[in-house]
């Protein structure tokens, strides 16, 4: 009985040792909060998909790595890239531990200083320049279709606004 | 007649537009008429996101200030988008700074989120606003108990407590309208896995590993159909069945959601599209 109210009582409060600069520095990136409840238990490792089909790719690993402030490793690496944000892991970790949000700040980190793998950003360029992804994809025969289907053909993307974004955020730093 | 503001995103409209007719052919006969939003932008899931938060958190609450113009909740069909939508919803929600900023790039255009729309996916319109009994009472043509397994999208179902759908450990609400429109819902290995759609951007040969797994699991339960409920997942979980490393089995038809309902609701195939669909669907539209 006392194991288990030591256990609820543990919950979400304690931070796990090491703890470097690294992981001090994804703490304070959005997404990066919660890092330091990591004990390196390894259910994501066994929950991924992209693990098992992957063996290059260990998400425990990763965190491990930022843990024990491996930066330079982990920001030049392709593999926090390879995480789908399919978040099977982070409904089964036991400390509430999103690997999703974790990646998404190691690539913020990684993106400011360089580092973004050259297909993601030929579509973040896309994006940004056309306003959605899809504009050299919409075919006269996709165009008939809808049509057909009796669906607007005018589907009446905006990329001004996304435009302005790039100016504002993505250019020139990314200092936000 | 309750209305939404219909969300179609980057890929549905593109590369399944099938999907986006019916929806819109599916909730009209269950009474929601859809106003498709106009003059949007991409929702920043996974590539902006990945690069820049608050430019991220500015593209979708761009869409979710359109909403709140319009006077109207939000739906969005592809689960990327509505995942997205939620997570920024939830964010401008809670993080004041954040919306201050975001707002202030809005009113350059007119624009303003409050947080008074709200976004849901496709699924929980049909649990939540039409209700498992009137979609039960508007079955014309019940399918006649095909076994079909359900696929639900990662992005459609977690993170739980921001997207609200479903339980996203045994999520059921595909399932359910199945067994409604009178077919056999069949669990089958790795239910809620990936389709490794988003591993397209960064490894195809990984994607198609990932996605042909699925499959796999899929097909030991000798089903007929696999019924998805996001654009993104049904073109992959379609495409990987004719990749080189697929297997020379029969390919699985794969159908959407509203694709696979209407029929059983009596809506004509051709407003559904069904010819449209790289597998046919015939073995379980006839099945």
């Amino acid at each position: 009985m006392n194991e288990v109210i030591e256990l609820n009582q543990r919950n979400n409060q304690s931070q796990y040792t090491p703890s470097s600069a690294f992981s001090k520095e994804i703490e304070k990136t959005p997404g990066g909060e919660d890092i330091q409840h990591c004990i390196q238990c390894g259910m994501c490792t066994a929950s991924c998909m992209v693990a098992n089909m992957e063996e290059q790719y260990r998400p425990r690993k990763l965190i491990q790595k930022i843990l024990l402030g491996m930066r330079e490793e982990v920001l030049r690496s392709e593999l926090p890239w390879l995480c789908m944000t399919c978040r099977h892991c982070e409904e089964r970790c036991q400390e509430d531990v999103s690997l999703a949000e974790i990646f998404h700040a190691v690539r913020i980190l990684a993106a400011r200083e360089g580092h973004i793998p050259s297909n993601v950003q030929n579509v973040i360029d896309t994006v940004l320049e056309d306003g959605w992804m899809l504009k050299d994809g919409y075919s006269d025969m996709i165009e008939d279709d809808r049509d057909d289907l009796g669906l607007t053909t005018d589907l009446g993307w905006n990329n001004e606004f996304t435009k302005k974004i790039k100016k504002r955020y993505i250019d020139g730093g990314n200092k936000k | 007649m309750k209305e939404f503001a219909l969300f179609r995103g980057c890929t549905t409209p593109v590369r399944l537009p099938s999907y986006e007719a019916s929806v819109i052919a599916v909730l009209r006969k269950l009474g929601i008429n859809l106003v498709e939003m106009e003059d949007t932008n991409c929702c920043g899931s996974q590539y902006i996101e990945s690069i820049n938060h608050t430019a991220f958190a500015a593209m979708s609450g761009r869409l979710l200030a359109i909403g709140e113009k319009m006077g109207m909740d939000i739906l969005a069909i592809c689960g990327a988008c509505s995942g997205a939508m939620k997570t920024v919803k939830h964010e401008l929600d809670h993080d004041k700074k954040l919306r201050k900023e975001v707002n202030e790039i809005l009113a350059e255009e007119g624009l303003e989120y409050t947080g008074k729309s709200e976004v849901k996916h496709l699924l929980q319109i049909f649990s939540e606003d039409i209700g498992y009994t009137a979609i039960r009472e508007a079955i014309v043509r019940p399918y006649n108990g095909i076994r079909l397994s359900a696929h639900y999208g990662c992005h459609v179902t977690r993170p739980e407590e921001i997207v609200q759908v479903d339980d996203a450990e045994n999520p059921t609400i595909i399932d359910k309208i199945i067994e409604i429109a009178g077919g056999t819902a069949v669990d089958y290995v790795g239910k809620t896995r990936c389709c490794g759609g988003p591993m397209l951007g960064m490894n195809v040969g990984l994607a198609g590993r990932i996605g042909r797994d699925k499959i796999e699991n899929i097909r030991a339960e000798n089903v007929q159909g696999i019924i998805t409920a996001c654009e993104f997942c049904n073109l992959q979980l379609t495409q990987v069945q004719f990749d080189d490393e697929a297997s020379n089995l029969s390919k699985i038809p794969v159908m959407t959601l509203p694709q696979f309902l209407g029929p059983a609701l009596g809506i004509d195939f051709d407003s559904l599209g069904i010819e449209m669909n790289k597998i046919s669907p015939q073995p379980i539209i006839q099945g």
